[in-house]
C-alpha cells in the first residue's frame, strides 16, 4: 500500500506524501467502498469485499483501474452489506458475495446501475442511487466519524490522503499547547463517553496538574448495551483516535499514552494495533514528532471483560495490573491517575472529534449543534426502530427527527413507547418528549443522559418494568462488588424487580425501589452504583401506571411477562385447524372442525405455545 | 504568609486540622463518633463498607462523602448527624445486616446507630457472616507482606479466598486476619495432635514449633522464619535462641551466665543472681 | 520439586518456558499483568494453574493477586474450553429481541453452563453482555462466527450442526475468535464458489470493444 514507509521529518515532509498518496489515488478510476462495519461483517461483508479484491486482481489492466477499500461503518446497518461505488456515488444495499460479478459487470465495467441492489422506499417505491438521496441519511453530519466509511480502515495512506494528520502538522508548527487548549476550550467540546464534562476545561486542569510523567488515555471500553459507535470508530478510523490523543499529548505535556479497548472488540483491537504499528514507521507516535520535539507513543491494552472499566478509576487501576475496583475521586485523575499521576482520560469519540477542531477551528466545530452542547454526537439508533444504525447528527436534533425521519419510524405498524438513552446509567424518555432536542442538559432534566450514545427504541410490547428489571440485571452482573449499597442494594432491587415481574409484587415495592434508589446515589462509591438505579426510578417516574397494573393487579399491560397476560383465540381468525389443540402440553384448548377453538383459562399455564403455533395468528395476547 | 491550620467544623463546632488528615481522623480526635467498619487505624483507608459517611459543604450543596478517606486540603463543613448522613449510614446497615443477619457485633454497632431491624429480606449469600471489609485481605498484603488472601471473583458473589480456594502457600499462620475481622468469620485453630495451626476458612495449615526443651507450643514455624527472613541478621541472631520457650530459655541464659563467671569471683553465686 | 511425577516436571518445564517468554514480551511489567494472562489463554485456551503460579513467581507478584484478576475479569477462564465456545449476547437490543428465550432454550437443550464447559465438554457457554452488533440482534457468535437475527429454533439448530462437526452455513462470513490474538482476519474465505470473469469483464472492456469494434 504505498512507498516504503519512511520517517516524516517535518510537516513538509508530510505534505509531499500526502500529495504523492493523493497522486496515486487520482489514477484510480473506481473506487468500491465496502462497509466492513459492526453491522455488516456478520452479514458476510468480508467476503463481498475479498470478491471484489479477487475481481480487481484478475482482471487488473493498465487502462481501468479499480481499487476496492475495505471501509468502516457507513451507517445503515439494517441494510448492510453496504456497497459504495464511485464515481456516482452508487448505494447498494444488502450485497451478498454473489452479487459482486453483477455489480462489476454492470456498474464498474459498465457504469450502470443494478436497480435490485438500490434502497427503495417502502411507502413510495422510489429508488434512491446515491445515500443522500435516502432518508436516513438525512441531517447526517458526520465530524468524529468524518472519514469513518470513506478511507480503507487498514490504510495510513488513505487517511493520510483523505486529510488526516494535517491537524497535528498545524498543531505542531503552528500553535502553542495553550493555544490548542484555548481552540478547544472555545469549540465548547464535551466528553463524549456520557459525562458531557467540558473538555478544554479538563485539558487545562491536566496541564497545570504538577507532576510527572503525565498520561493520555483513550477509554474506549464502551460497555453500554447497545452501543456501537466508539466499536465502529475504533474500527473504522483508528488514526483519528491517535491523532487526537497526539495533539492531546501536545497540550498538556505528556508522551505516553494508553488506549484501552474492550475486549469484546477483537476486530477493534487489531485495527489500533496496526495503525500504531503505521503511524510509528512513519514518525508521527514515536520520538521527535514531525521535527517538532514532541514525542509520544502509544500503548493498546485490552479489558477483561468487566463493564465497571469503563469508569475512569477502574480503567486506570486495570492498565496498572489490578482488578477494576473504582476508587474515590476526592482527589481527580487528572491530579493524581494512573499510578498516582496526573492523567487525561477522555472517550475515543472525544479524541476522535480533536483533529477536526483543530484544523477547521473552534469556531466552525461551535456553529453546529445548541448553546451548551456543540459539535455533533454518534449515536446507535437501534432497537424497534426501521432503520437500525450508526448516525451522527448535530446536537439539538429532536428525537422525532432521529427517530421518525432518520430511523424510519416502528416497524410493524406497533406504537413507540419510549427510547433508552445513557445504558444502565439512563433513563427512558417517553413519546411525549419526542419533540425535544437531544443535547447533554435536556437529556438529563427529562430523567435520562446522554451516556455514551446508544439510542434504543421500544414500542407497545415492550414491557417497561421488564426493561428496568433487565438493567439491574446486568448492573448486578457487572458491580465490582467493593462498596455495600452497589453490591447489596442492585441485588436488592434485582429481587423486587423480579418479584413484581412475576407477579409477586407487594404494596410499598415501588417506595422501596425509590428509597434504595436515594440511598445508592448518596453512598455508592462510583457512577455505576450511583446511577444504578436510573432506570428504575426514571421507568417509575414514566410508566407507574405500568408498574401499579403489574403490584395491584398481577397484570402486564404490555403482555411481555409471562402470567400476568392471557392467552385467547380471536373467534373469527380461527381456522379451527386443531394444531394449537394437539400442541397445548395441559390439554387446555377444547374445538371441533369447523368451531373456533376456546382455551380454558383455568387450565392454561401461559406457555406460549399456541400462540407460537397458529398460522393464522389467531391467539391473541389480552 | 504563615501556614495556617485548616478548619473542620463538624455539627457546627470548629476544630484544627492538618492538610492530608481525614474527616475521620479529626472526628475521632475530638470525640465525636462515626460508626466505621471497614477502617483500621493501620491500614490504608478503602472505604468499601460505606457506614462512615457524612456530608460536607460544597456551597451551594451538600456531597455525601466517606469520612474515614476524604482528604482535609482546606477548610471544610461537616455534617455527621443531618438527617441525610443518618438516613445514609442507617440505610447501609440495614443492607448490611440483610446480608448477615446472624451477626452479633453487626447487630451491637446497629442497635448503636439507631437502627433495630432490617426490612430487606436476604438476597446475597454471606460465608460466614462475612461483610467483604476487606481488613483480613489488607493486613495480610500491607503489613504481613504474605499476600495470601484476596478478594476473589466480582459483585454479589464475591468471597475472600485464597488462590484457587486452596491452602495458601504463602500463609504464614500468623492470625493476623483473625485478629482484624469485626465479625469473627475468620478463626484460629490449634490442633494440638496434629502439632498444627489452622486459619479457617482458608484451610491454611501451618505447623507449629515446640519448645525443644519442655514441648510447649511456641507458635507458627512460618511466622519464625518469615520475622527470621524480614528482619535480617539480628532478628534470625535473636530467634536462633528461639527453639526453647520463654522459661526454658531464661533457664539455659542463666546458666549461661554463671558459666561466664570464673568460680569465686564476685560476691555471690549465679544462683542468687537468678530470678 | 522434590517428589513431583514426570508429568508435574514436564509441565512445570512447560509452563516456565512459555511464561517466561510472555513475561519478556512486556519486560517483566508487573503493571502489564493483564496483557500477560491474556497472553496465556490466548495460547492455552485457558489459565492453568501451573502457569499463574510461574507468573507469579516470575514477576514477583502475589498469586493471591493473580487469582483475584483471573476470578473478577469475565474473559478469563480457570477451566479449559470446550470444543466450541458460544457467546450469548445478553445487550439490550437483544434481549428486546428476544435472547433471555434464546438463552434458556440452549442451555436446556445441551446442557449449557453460563461461565463454564458443558458436562460433555462440547460447548463453553459465555454470556456476553453486547457484541455490539445490534443491528442484528439477537446475535450469537460460535466460535468467532457471528450468527444473527436469531430465533430460539435457528439457535438450537445452528448449534447442533456445530455439535455434531458441521460448518455453519453461509452467508456468515468467519470473524475474528473473541479471545484470539490478531491476524484471525486474514485467515481464508470460507465456502466461495469460484467465478469465471471473461474478458467482458475487464474494467476496460467497453474501451476495448469499441477499439475492437471498430
Amino acid at each position: 500500500m504505498g512507498t516504503v514507509a519512511t520517517k516524516l521529518e517535518s510537516a513538509e515532509t508530510l505534505a509531499e506524501y500526502r500529495a504523492a498518496a493523493r497522486e496515486r489515488a487520482a489514477r484510480i478510476d473506481r473506487v468500491v467502498r465496502v462497509c466492513c462495519g459492526p453491522g455488516c461483517i456478520p452479514k458476510g461483508a468480508r467476503e463481498v469485499y475479498e470478491r471484489f479484491v479477487e475481481a480487481a486482481g484478475e482482471l487488473a489492466d493498465g487502462g481501468v483501474a479499480v481499487e476496492p477499500k475495505l471501509t468502516g461503518c457507513q451507517g445503515l446497518c439494517q441494510r448492510g452489506p453496504i456497497v459504495t461505488v464511485d464515481p456516482g456515488g452508487i448505494f447498494y444495499q444488502g450485497v451478498k458475495a454473489d452479487d459482486v460479478p453483477e455489480i462489476w459487470r454492470t456498474t464498474v465495467v459498465g457504469g450502470r446501475v443494478v436497480e435490485r441492489l438500490l434502497y427503495e422506499d417502502e411507502q413510495t417505491g422510489v429508488k434512491a442511487q446515491t445515500a443522500a438521496e435516502i432518508p436516513f441519511y438525512r441531517g447526517h453530519h458526520r465530524i468524529a466519524l468524518a472519514l469513518c466509511g470513506v478511507v480503507d480502515a487498514r490504510s495510513v495512506d488513505d487517511y493520510i490522503a483523505a486529510g488526516g494528520y494535517e491537524g497535528l502538522a498545524k498543531v505542531l508548527t503552528a500553535m502553542t499547547p495553550d493555544g490548542v487548549i484555548e481552540e478547544l476550550t472555545k469549540s465548547g467540546l464535551r466528553g463524549r463517553g456520557g459525562g458531557g464534562f467540558p473538555t478544554g476545561r479538563k485539558w487545562r486542569s491536566a496541564r497545570n496538574a504538577p507532576g510527572e510523567p503525565k498520561y493520555v488515555i483513550a477509554n474506549g471500553d464502551e460497555g453500554d448495551p447497545g452501543a456501537f459507535m466508539d466499536r465502529a470508530l475504533m474500527e473504522g478510523v483508528p488514526h483519528a483516535v491517535i491523532e487526537g490523543m497526539v495533539i492531546g499529548g501536545y497540550a498538556i505535556g505528556s508522551s505516553d499514552g494508553y488506549i484501552y479497548v474492550r475486549d469484546e472488540y477483537p476486530i477493534a483491537v487489531e485495527r489500533l494495533r496496526d495503525a500504531v504499528g503505521q503511524a510509528r514507521e512513519l514518525g508521527l507516535l514515536g520520538e521527535d514528532i514531525l521535527g517538532s520535539g514532541h514525542s509520544f507513543d502509544i500503548r493498546i491494552n485490552r479489558g477483561g471483560g468487566a463493564f465497571v472499566c469503563g469508569e475512569s478509576t477502574a480503567l486506570m487501576a486495570s492498565l496498572e495490573g489490578r482488578v477494576g475496583e473504582p476508587r474515590a475521586k476526592y482527589i481527580h485523575t487528572i491530579e493524581s491517575g494512573l499510578k498516582g499521576k496526573p492523567s487525561l482520560l477522555n472517550n475515543v469519540e472525544t479524541w476522535a472529534n480533536v483533529p477536526q477542531i483543530v484544523l477547521k477551528g473552534a469556531d466552525w466545530f461551535a456553529s453546529f449543534g445548541t448553546e451548551k452542547s456543540k459539535g455533533t454526537k454518534v449515536f446507535s439508533l437501534v432497537g424497534k426502530v426501521t432503520n437500525t444504525g450508526l448516525v451522527e447528527v448535530p446536537m439539538g436534533m429532536t428525537l422525532r427527527e432521529i427517530i421518525y425521519g432518520i430511523g424510519g419510524g416502528i416497524p410493524g405498524g406497533k406504537a413507540f413507547k419510549a427510547v433508552q438513552t445513557g445504558g444502565p446509567s439512563g433513563g427512558c424518555i417517553p413519546a411525549e418528549c419526542l419533540d425535544e432536542p437531544v443535547d447533554f442538559d435536556r437529556l438529563t432534566e427529562l430523567g435520562s443522559m446522554m451516556g455514551s450514545g446508544g439510542m434504543i427504541v421500544m414500542d407497545e410490547d415492550t414491557c417497561m418494568v421488564n426493561v428496568a428489571r433487565y438493567f439491574v440485571h446486568f448492573l448486578k452482573d457487572e458491580s465490582c462488588g467493593k462498596c455495600t449499597p452497589c453490591r447489596e442494594g442492585v441485588a436488592q432491587m434485582l429481587e423486587i424487580l423480579t418479584r413484581i415481574t412475576k407477579g409477586e409484587g407487594r404494596q410499598g415495592d415501588v417506595e422501596a425501589l425509590e428509597g434504595l434508589g436515594t440511598l445508592l446515589e448518596d453512598t455508592a462509591l462510583c457512577a455505576l452504583g450511583k446511577t444504578a438505579a436510573h432506570p428504575v426510578l426514571s421507568t417509575v417516574r414514566r410508566f407507574r401506571d405500568e408498574y401499579e397494573a403489574h403490584i395491584k393487579e398481577k397484570r402486564c399491560p404490555a403482555k411481555e411477562c409471562p402470567g400476568l397476560f392471557r392467552y385467547q383465540i380471536d373467534a373469527e381468525a380461527c381456522r379451527a385447524c386443531g394444531i394449537c389443540l394437539k400442541k397445548c402440553p395441559v390439554e387446555a384448548i377444547t374445538g371441533a372442525k369447523k368451531t373456533a377453538h376456546v382455551i380454558d383459562l383455568e387450565k392454561c399455564t401461559n406457555c406460549g405455545t399456541c400462540f407460537e403455533v397458529c398460522p393464522f395468528s389467531a391467539v391473541l395476547k389480552v | 504568609m504563615r501556614y495556617r491550620m485548616p478548619t473542620v467544623t463538624i455539627d457546627g463546632r470548629p476544630f484544627d486540622a492538618e492538610v492530608g488528615e481525614t474527616i475521620l481522623d479529626v472526628a475521632r480526635r475530638n470525640g465525636i463518633w462515626i460508626p466505621t467498619l471497614c477502617h483500621h487505624a493501620a491500614l490504608e483507608p478503602y472505604a468499601a463498607c460505606r457506614i462512615c459517611v457524612v456530608e460536607i459543604d460544597r456551597g451551594g450543596w451538600w456531597q455525601v462523602v466517606t469520612s474515614c478517606n476524604y482528604p482535609v486540603r482546606r477548610d471544610i463543613t461537616v455534617r455527621v448527624e443531618s438527617e441525610r448522613a443518618q438516613r445514609a449510614r442507617r440505610g447501609v446497615m440495614q443492607l448490611l445486616l440483610a446480608r448477615c443477619p446472624e451477626s452479633p457485633e453487626l447487630a451491637d454497632l446497629a442497635r448503636r446507630m439507631g437502627v433495630e431491624a432490617t426490612p430487606y429480606p436476604k438476597v446475597t449469600e454471606a460465608q460466614r457472616n462475612c461483610i467483604l471489609c476487606g481488613l483480613c485481605v489488607r493486613v495480610c498484603e500491607e503489613r504481613i507482606g504474605s499476600a495470601a488472601i484476596s478478594l476473589a471473583g466480582r459483585g454479589a458473589d464475591r468471597a475472600v479466598a485464597a488462590p484457587f480456594r486452596l491452602a495458601s502457600e504463602d500463609c504464614i499462620g500468623c492470625g493476623a486476619c483473625a485478629a482484624v475481622c469485626p465479625v469473627g468469620t475468620i478463626v484460629v485453630r490449634t490442633h494440638e495432635d496434629a502439632g498444627e495451626v489452622e486459619i479457617s476458612p482458608f484451610k491454611s495449615r501451618v505447623k507449629l514449633r515446640r519448645c525443644a526443651q519442655c514441648g510447649e507450643i511456641l507458635g507458627s514455624e512460618l511466622v519464625r522464619r518469615a520475622l527470621g527472613a524480614r528482619g535480617g541478621p539480628t532478628v534470625v541472631e535473636i530467634l536462633a535462641g528461639g527453639d526453647l520457650c520463654p522459661r526454658c530459655r531464661r533457664a539455659k541464659q542463666a546458666r549461661e551466665l554463671a558459666a561466664a563467671v570464673p568460680a569465686g569471683a564476685g560476691s555471690g553465686t549465679a544462683s542468687d543472681r537468678c530470678g | 520439586m522434590a517428589g513431583k511425577s514426570q508429568d508435574d516436571l514436564s509441565a512445570c518445564g512447560h509452563a516456565q518456558a512459555g511464561v517466561a517468554g510472555i513475561i519478556e514480551r512486556y519486560s517483566g511489567d508487573p503493571g502489564m499483568l493483564i496483557p500477560m494472562m491474556q497472553d496465556i489463554q490466548a495460547g492455552e485456551g485457558y489459565l492453568p494453574r501451573e502457569e499463574l503460579k510461574e507468573l507469579a513467581r516470575g514477576l514477583g507478584v502475589p498469586l493471591s493477586r493473580i487469582y483475584s484478576i483471573a476470578t473478577f475479569y469475565a474473559a478469563f477462564r480457570l477451566m479449559p474450553k470446550g470444543d466450541h465456545t458460544v457467546q450469548l449476547c445478553m445487550g439490550t437490543v437483544c434481549f428486546l429481541k428476544g435472547s433471555g428465550k434464546i438463552s434458556e432454550t440452549i442451555q436446556k437443550e445441551f446442557g449449557l453452563v453460563p461461565g463454564a464447559t458443558s458436562a460433555d465438554g462440547k460447548f463453553t457457554f459465555a454470556p456476553v453482555n453486547c457484541v455490539g452488533a445490534c443491528a442484528l440482534a439477537p446475535v450469537m457468535v460460535v466460535d468467532g462466527e457471528y450468527h444473527g437475527g436469531l430465533t430460539v429454533d435457528s439457535a438450537v439448530e445452528i448449534l447442533h450442526r456445530i455439535a455434531e462437526g458441521g460448518g455453519a452455513e453461509a452467508p456468515v462470513a468467519p470473524g475474528p475468535a473473541a479471545s484470539d490474538g490478531p491476524s484471525a482476519e486474514k485467515k481464508g474465505r470460507a465456502g466461495s464458489t469460484t467465478v469465471k470473469y471473461t474478458a467482458e469483464d475487464r474494467p476496460d472492456a467497453k474501451k476495448r470493444a469499441k477499439k475492437k469494434g471498430k
